[in-house]
This record gives C-alpha cells, structure tokens and sequence, in this order.
C-alpha cells in the first residue's frame, strides 16, 4: 500500500459531507505514539492548533459613516484613545497599544476593542480643519458594533513561532511584555501554546500562506501576509539544530463577527497596554511528513532563555529548554532552581483548537490552500539611527 | 483550635503597644507574623495568621478594638475574579508561596486561599485584572 496523499479539495470533499477525521495536535500526539506515522496519516485528515497570547501588533480599520454636515475626519479618538486618520473621510485604524490620552496608563486600544467586540458604546470625536467639501470641524458621536459599517482586524504580526523564555538577572525587579521579571534568576517567563501552536506544527510553512483560512477572536478570518519582522531560523545549541522560530503572520478577521473570550485587553504593569488573540488553525494531513510536524510534543520544543534586563538589542542566551519543562514549574539555570510562569493561555489555546475541530467537523469549515507560500528564507535587519537616547 | 488570616491596623497611638505580645502572653494564640509595616508617627498594619482557641480569639479581637486596632479578615482581600481570569498563569511564578498553580489536567489556574499571605504580587502580574489586591 503506498503512502498516503491527499489534496485540500479532497480534504474539503469530506468536509462537506461530514465525514472528514478532525483531531486537536495534542490529541494527534497520542494517536502517533500508539499507531505509528503510517496509520496515524491514514486516519486523520485535519488538525487543529490553537494560541491564546498577547499580541501587540493588532488592530482594527474601522468606517463609521459620515456626519450631516460630513468631515474628513484629521484626528479621531476613541474613548479617548487616538486612532490614525491619515486615510480617507470616515476611515480610521486603532492600534492595540495606544494609550487613552488622559493620565490613565491602563486604557488603551485594546481595550476599545474588547469593549467593541463585548457590544458596548464606544465615544467618537474627531476634529479637521474643514474642507469646502467637507465644512465640519468637529464632531461627537456613540458608535457600536451596530452602527458602523466596517470594523475589520488587520493584525501586522501575530501567532509568532516560538518565543523566548525570559529572566532577569540583574539585582532589580524589572516589567516587561513578559511579565514582571523578578531579580537574579527569580522566575522565568515564556509565551507560547507549544504543541498547540500554529506555527510549530508546520513549521516550515507548507499548508500555511496568503489565504489561508483561520480562526480568529471567535470568527472566521485569513493569513493575508507575511508578519512583520518574518524570518524562519533555526535554534542551534551545541552546534546541533534543535528547533525553529522566526516564523509570523498578517491576519485578518471581521471585529463584528468576533466573540468575547477569544480576544481580551490587558495591561502589563510598568509596560503598557496590549491585546490577547485567540488564533486557531487547521493543518490539513497531507502526507506523513505533515502528520511527523503535527505531532510534536511539548518535550520535543526547545527554545532559547534570553537575559531582558540586558538593555542592547542583542541579549546574552542562557541556554535552551523545552516546553515541557517549563511547564513542569521549575527549569534549572545555571544550577538554580527557576520557577516559570506563562503568559500566554494554554488552557484558552486548547478551548481554541477544540472550537476549530468542532466546526470541521460539523462541515462547517472549510480549509484554504495557500494562494501563495512564503519564502523561507529571509532575515530581519535593525535600525540603523543617527541619534538614539 | 481555628486558623485565621487577618490584617490589623494601627494608628499612631497605638504603635507603641507591644500588641503582639499581648495577644500571645495573654490570649494564649499561636501569631505568625506575614507582613509588616510600621511608620512612626502614622501607624501601620500586620498581616497575621491567627490559630488558638476561638473564644480566645474572640476575646483578643475585642480587646484590639477597644485599643482602635482596626481589623480586617484576610479572605476579602485578595480577590480572583474567575470570569476574567484567561488561565495564562502570569501570577504563577510571583508567588513566593506557591497559592497559585496551574492544573497539570486542564491547565486552569488554582488559588490556594491558605497559603496566601496577601503580598499582592499576583495582582501586579496579572495581565487582564483579574486578581484584585485591597490592602
């Protein structure tokens, strides 16, 4: 019996008809262990990941109609929380991360978001200098999931794979968007569904490109492009390849359509304001070799432990471990005792990749194959500046 | 014998007392001091947990409020909020006790309301306010 091949279309055929095998990757990982890569390829056919973390590049575009008399909006707020105008009319983006204006450092776009996607009333202002066409100079207005007429995600870098674990070893305590780092090796901090996630159970990116279908805050929405800063690479340690990161998408998703729960504001003390997506997406089981990549354990995922206090660009590494150990509560750095701390949801990650299984399975998910595939080989270049204090 | 958490508050007055020992050499209770904080001329606070027999608890509580000891009983005083708790676990490794672990079963986190001793460090880590701190 040759080995197993399937296409999207046939995948698809089975979904339609209902009959399509969908599993989570945690659930794959025991079906390989006990049937072998064969077998476990000839029964599934989906399998679905799932990531529930902070993701400070995301926001939303959002056109909320036109005023009587209109103006061409030059600078708007939300609650108090500047969007950017610089587009057309009544068209405006709001960032994640922009704080609200008034002295409260804990409000900011994400928290507009979540407020939108929960159905509340949102305040708009928005002044301009007036045009002959446009004569209004300054308007206020209650806009809500109801009123406006687009609201859509537009997500420059989420789901990236496989972050670093972060300490401090300085003598201070420090706070960052992973968390707050206690003083001399006191804790470790790590971001990532691990055998869960999207981008670790491809990872070379075979079935995942522009197009691609997904699951995004509770609605359906796309891989629209590569993430900012993409660039696959390898984790060597001991001169031996032992892992990948680097890897990281563009997405896009209807605000409307998405469901409290699967994206949540947060605030990260002494850091700022940032947003948690839940992100889900299915793997279609093409071949063995896809099936070897789903299956990926928590034990077989390494990543490097970065020093954050070191304040350079280029931070020393500790050294690697993988997720499994970090989720154990304690990894050993350095022959200390560390106790670890994620921060990004594995249990909302799971709820995510059960979701996707779920409406698969119902026929009511259809995967995309790729438009087009991203190139894998590229690095990321810093900032060269002429003054940096 | 109960075990109770408490949080004491004292005024300026007061400060000069030797509380602490009343409680023990008198009432006969078992005090494990938490957390202390003490300003001269302001007053301040002990976190305390409290075991011994109860009408001697009860009887020492009524002896520090007639000295203006403010008392206050640790449940209230940190709060998690499991509606807005996403389980990510950021408050996990803060903890200098160990109160907060994350299930090995369903990955949700779980708050050992016995071992807190309400220093408030999982309320300054947690990413979506979901642990609330009123000291």
């Amino acid at each position: 019996m040759g080995k197993v091949k399937r296409t999207f279309q046939e995948i698809n055929d089975k979904i339609a008809r209902k009959e399509a095998v969908v599993m989570t990757a945690e659930e794959v990982i025991a079906l390989k262990d006990e049937q072998g890569i064969a077998k476990a390829t000839k029964m599934v056919d989906v399998v679905t990941t799932g990531t529930f973390g902070p993701m400070c590049s995301s926001g939303a575009f959002f056109n909320v109609g036109h005023s009587d008399p209109p103006i061409r909006m030059q600078k708007v707020w939300l609650n108090d929380v500047m969007a950017y105008a610089g587009l057309a009319a009544v068209d405006f983006y709001l960032g994640a991360t922009q704080l609200a204006e008034s002295e409260r450092n804990d409000y900011g776009g994400a928290h507009v978001i979540e407020d939108f996607v929960n159905g509340k009333d949102i305040r708009l202002k928005a002044i301009s200098g007036g045009t002959d066409c446009y004569p209004a100079r300054e308007v206020e207005a209650t806009i809500s999931r109801e009123t406006v007429n687009q609201a859509f995600m537009v997500n420059p870098r989420n789901s990236y794979q496989n972050y670093n674990v972060a300490v401090n070893q300085s003598t201070q305590k420090i706070y960052t968007y992973m968390g707050i780092l206690l003083p001399e090796l006191g804790n470790a901090s790590y971001s990532t569904s691990g055998q869960l996630s999207p981008l670790l159970n491809d990872p070379d990116l075979r079935t995942i490109g522009i197009g691609t279908r997904i699951f995004i805050g509770g609605a359906t929405g796309y891989v629209i492009w590569e993430g900012t800063q993409f660039s696959p690479q390898s984790i060597v340690d001991k001169e031996k390849t032992i892992g990948r990161k680097g890897a990281v998408l563009s997405l896009v998703g209807d605000l409307k359509e998405m469901k409290p729960g699967f994206l949540q504001a947060a605030y990260f003390s002494g850091y700022g304001v940032t947003l948690y997506m839940g992100i889900g997406i299915p793997i279609p089981i093409l071949d063995e070799e896809m099936l070897r990549a789903v299956s990926i354990k928590d034990e077989e995922i390494y990543t490097e432990i970065t020093d954050y206090s070191y304040p350079h660009l280029a931070k020393p590494s500790l050294g690697v471990v993988n997720f499994s150990q970090l989720r154990s509560g304690h990894i050993v750095i350095n022959e200390k005792q560390v106790p670890t701390s994620s921060v990004s949801s594995y249990a909302k990650a799971r709820l995510i990749a059960n979701t996707l299984k779920e409406s698969i399975t119902k026929g009511e998910f259809f995967l995309q194959e790729p438009i087009e595939s991203f190139p894998l080989k590229q690095d990321f270049k810093p900032l060269n500046t002429s003054r940096v204090q | 014998m109960i075990k109770q958490k408490a949080i004491l508050r004292f005024s300026s007055s007061t400060v000069e007392e030797p509380i602490t020992y009343i409680l023990i050499k008198k009432y006969d209770l078992w005090i494990n001091i938490l957390q202390a904080k003490f300003e001269p001329g302001i007053g301040g606070k002990l976190v305390i947990e409290i075991r011994g027999d109860r009408k001697q608890i009860d009887k020492a509580f009524a002896f520090l409020e007639e000295h203006q000891v403010k008392i206050e009983f640790l449940e209230q005083e940190v709060f998690w909020n499991e509606k807005k708790c996403n389980h990510c676990g950021a408050c996990v490794s803060v903890c200098p006790v160990g109160a907060l672990t994350i299930n090995k079963e369903n990955y949700q986190l779980e708050f050992n309301y016995q071992e807190c001793v309400v220093c408030g460090y999982c309320a300054d880590a947690c990413p979506v306010g979901a642990i609330e701190y009123i000291f």
